[in-house]
């Protein structure tokens, strides 16, 4: 028998060969390299810091704002025109004065000490420019979302530190919420590249420019993405921000983020801890847990297009039907907060209503108002109704608790069937209603009035109820223009308390954030949510090594 | 059959199942109940928006003019552009695909470099301790979870022992053969996860060949002709229960794959497994439909390449 010769084989495996290390990964040229930055602190240098995040940039233009790492790594660079305090309450940052002119026309006076980082100065035309842009473009985001009542291509640089615009209806939230929630970006760059809802602004045209205390000068796609001091950076004192160099590192997962915390390979983690490893990390030497205020909310909406919940006491025979605290203290494990299960949490200090209460746990409460509503429990105590529930299955303490519901709402003899799904179908499931109770948080509530309109208005994007009622109606649209202050808390607290008894909503509890530093760094300024924590570009830019 | 006919077969085959791969790939994620709009800007958008979007993904089209559109752009070699990133699929995949090249491949030597072995070694002592102790070793391993396997050893040689680096394909900062020593440490533990879960299966195979091979007649041949066991064992069954492992090895690429997907997400390994696992969970329907036709001619590759060795090493199949 002839042997088979060996050639034939030999030069199919030079050719994988050959194709594999073609493919091979190819170490950078020192000359491309960033200045600092890497993989470990130390490696990094002494004033790096390095901050774990779960996911890559998916965009680098802060107008269509996706994941948290993009919210992160482009809000060092692209400023806001305000911060937010504590208590929900707006704060400057590059505006230093914000507000009305009359009804319908609104404005901000900006900062003339930020700078671009090409040496271009930011001005209100900047401002102007991306107000309009927004509008125009419409980018996929919060920010073209808060933007209903603004007046396309309203916006004008009256000056170079104010701009002022036309609302097309007299809105007092206007400002504040388009305020917070855009960033503001360079004209000079922005425009000459078209839409802003299509603009990559990948760098690949020469780099990024810079107006917040940082600016990106390395991506390594999956692994890190390097930032560079910008100075002056006029929101810290002296104008120089504290570590040279931060490099953001991608650990996808949440158990190697907190493993290369331990082992001083990153120096802080920029998502929320899950609520497990809170205690595990407070005890931990070397490691501080950091609280954050919490500006959301975890809730259950009872759908009303289901004829059994368009009843008054179904939905209240429901509410009295979850055991909360047991929830807030095994699933959250005492890391949240009842809101008196009213959408004005008690972190909205000024909204606050502590004459609303919790929904007590009491099965008999139940059974009662499910009698009353008309329905009669069979011989096993069950009531002829069941209400299927959707929660998303990324999120784990919804899901969690989602199973203490079932089992609470059993004992007062009503069903619920559980119905987890993948993100993308729980949001499809919840565009569409699919639903008869949808479970789900929101990260930052933190306009009373804006919340209200998205949440119980028809038509408002966030209407998981389909809630329509005239009284609540009113309140909420006599909330969005009254100046007086007093005035709109006393007609939000009035739309809570319908809200609240008629059960449109039902809030849950207000969980607390925790993040964890390296005891190596000091000098966090924490803001409220994960979205801002100890990762805001005043925090960041203030951090410093602590001595020795 | 001539060898260029065989090959030219083989070849044309794997053009046939890579098409039927994109088709399926491009139904299956327009099946999927999400919708591309919200993953990227959630539900809190008006229906105008919503639909604006739609318009710039094209995906507002019949779904024949989408595929033909999408077919056409195939074939001059375009991917098209990431929903999510607005930049072109081809530029998102090229940046992540050494990197699952490395760690795929680095596995797929180790589990051959070590299963073989093993699976001769337990096959020449079947029954025995030996015997036993890899068919333990492979049933564990083919019931190891990568995530649990991945932080354990992490915790382990990351954290307590300090020997590897925690997470990523390399330290920055280092140059030269430096880079290279630190890309090869960040290597070790991801590749010993994946080779651990696909270990169990490839050497439980080599031990069912070899002790196959072992019953055949021109082994007790052989052993009656007093030639010494050991060259019976690694000369004569072992050459013959190579047939069906090389099989394996192209298939094992599919579940290498599959597998790197988690192992990526654990051991931060910027690799394409990783960027399917963040495309699905934004809808980016060009980054999967790239990514999965990448992953198509990869395994089709092997596969063929593969079918095209086995036909020098075993003429049977040539002249079938």
């Amino acid at each position: 028998m002839r042997r088979p010769s060996a050639l034939p084989a030999a030069a199919v495996t030079a050719l994988a060969a050959l194709a594999l290390a073609a493919c091979a990964p190819q170490a950078p040229e020192e000359a491309d390299a960033p200045a600092t930055g890497g993989s470990t602190a130390a490696a990094a240098g002494s004033d790096t810091l390095t901050i774990a995040t779960t996911t890559d940039v998916v965009n680098y233009n802060p107008l269509i704002g996706n994941s948290r790492s993009d919210y992160w790594i482009t809000n060092l660079m692209y400023p806001h025109l305000l911060s937010i305090a504590d208590d929900g309450s707006k704060e400057p940052m590059l505006a230093t004065d914000w507000g009305y002119v009359d009804d319908t026309t609104g404005y901000y006076e900006i900062r003339d000490d930020f700078m671009w980082s090409d040496g271009e100065p930011l001005t209100a035309d900047d401002v102007a420019y991306t107000l309009n842009a927004v509008k125009r473009d419409a980018p996929a985001g919060t920010f073209y979302g808060q933007m209903g009542t603004f007046e396309a291509e309203s916006a004008v640089a009256v000056s170079d530190t104010r701009v002022e615009f036309t609302l097309t209806e007299p809105d007092t939230s206007l400002v504040e919420e388009i305020g917070f929630w855009g960033n503001v970006v360079p004209q000079h760059v922005f425009e000459p590249a078209g839409s802003v809802a299509e603009f990559a602004n990948d760098g690949s045209d020469g780099g990024w420019v810079s107006a917040g205390p940082y600016l990106l000068t390395d991506v390594q796609a999956g692994q890190s993405y390097t930032m560079e001091r910008v100075e002056p950076y006029p929101l810290v004192e002296g104008g120089v921000p504290g570590p040279e160099t931060v490099v953001y590192r991608v650990l996808p997962d949440v158990n190697t983020e907190i493993l290369a915390l331990q082992s001083g390979e990153v120096d802080a983690i920029a998502n929320a801890l899950p609520p497990a490893q809170v205690e595990q990390l407070r005890s931990t030497e070397g490691i501080e847990v950091v609280e954050v205020v919490g500006l959301g909310y975890a809730h259950m909406v009872y759908n009303m297009d289901n004829p059994d919940l368009a009843k008054t006491e179904v939905r209240q025979a429901l509410a009295h039907a979850a055991d909360y605290e047991s929830i807030r203290q095994v699933v959250l494990q005492g890391q949240a907060v009842s809101t008196g299960s009213s959408a004005l949490m008690p972190v909205l200090a000024d909204y606050y209503d502590e004459s609303l209460t919790e929904y007590e746990f009491d099965p008999e409460l139940s059974r009662s108002l499910m009698e009353q509503a008309g329905y009669t429990a069979g011989p096993d105590g069950m009531f002829p109704v069941s209400f299927r529930l959707i929660y998303s299955l990324q999120d784990s303490v919804g899901s969690q608790w989602a199973q203490l519901v079932q089992a609470s709402a059993a004992e007062a003899g009503i069903t619920i069937e559980l119905q987890g799904t993948e993100r993308n179908t729980y949001l499809a499931m919840t565009n569409e209603g699919d639903y008869d109770i949808y479970a789900g948080n929101f990260a930052i509530m933190d306009d009373p009035v804006t919340n209200f309109r998205l949440s119980y208005l028809p038509g408002g994007a966030i209407n998981y109820t389909h809630v329509d009622d005239p009284e609540l109606n009113e309140l909420i649209a006599q909330a969005g223009v009254t100046t007086d202050e007093d005035e709109k808390i006393e007609l939000m607290r009035q739309a809570a308390a319908i809200v609240h008894e008629q059960v449109y909503d039902n809030i849950m509890y207000t969980q607390n954030l925790y993040v964890a530093h390296s005891s190596d760094w000091t000098g966090f300024i924490s803001k409220p949510s994960e979205l801002l924590s100890i990762v805001n570009p005043v925090s960041v830019a203030s951090a410093r090594k602590t001595d020795g | 059959m001539s060898i260029a006919l065989f090959v030219l077969r083989r070849l044309g085959r794997g053009v046939l199942t890579v098409w039927f791969a994109v088709t399926v790939t491009f139904l299956l994620l327009r099946l999927l109940p999400g919708d591309p709009a919200l993953a990227v800007a959630s539900t809190n958008m008006t229906e105008e928006a919503r639909a604006a979007l739609l318009t710039q993904y094209g995906l507002d089209k019949p779904l024949p003019t989408q595929y033909v559109l999408y077919l056409g752009q195939l074939l001059q070699g375009n991917l098209g552009t990431s929903f999510t990133q607005s930049v072109p699929v081809l530029d998102v995949l090229a940046q992540r695909i050494p990197w699952t090249l490395l760690l795929t491949a680095t596995a797929l030597v180790l589990t051959v470099v070590v299963g073989i072995p093993l699976g001769v070694a337990a096959a020449a002592h079947q029954g025995r301790f030996v015997d036993r102790a890899v068919q333990v070793i492979g049933v564990t391993g083919q019931s190891l979870f990568v995530p649990s396997v991945g932080i354990l050893l992490l915790y382990l040689f990351g954290l307590q022992l300090g020997w590897l680096p925690i997470g990523g394909a390399y330290s920055q900062n280092v140059f030269g053969f430096e880079w290279y020593g630190s890309v090869l440490s960040h290597l070790v533990l991801p590749a010993v996860s994946l080779t651990l879960i696909q270990l169990g299966s490839y050497a439980l195979t080599m031990r069912a060949t070899v002790v196959e091979a072992l019953r055949d007649d021109y082994v007790v041949l052989a052993r009656a002709n007093g030639i010494p066991y050991r060259r019976i064992l690694w000369k004569h069954a072992l050459r013959n229960a190579l047939l069906p492992a090389t099989t394996l090895i192209g298939l094992q690429l599919g579940f290498l794959v599959g597998g790197a997907v988690l192992t990526e997400t654990v051991f931060a390994y910027p690799g394409v497994g990783r960027g399917i696992y963040e495309a699905v969970t934004q809808l980016d329907f060009p980054v999967l439909q790239g990514a999965f036709l990448l992953l198509a001619v990869t395994v089709v590759a092997a596969n063929t390449l593969t079918d095209i060795a086995y036909g020098f090493l075993d003429p049977r199949v040539k002249a079938s």
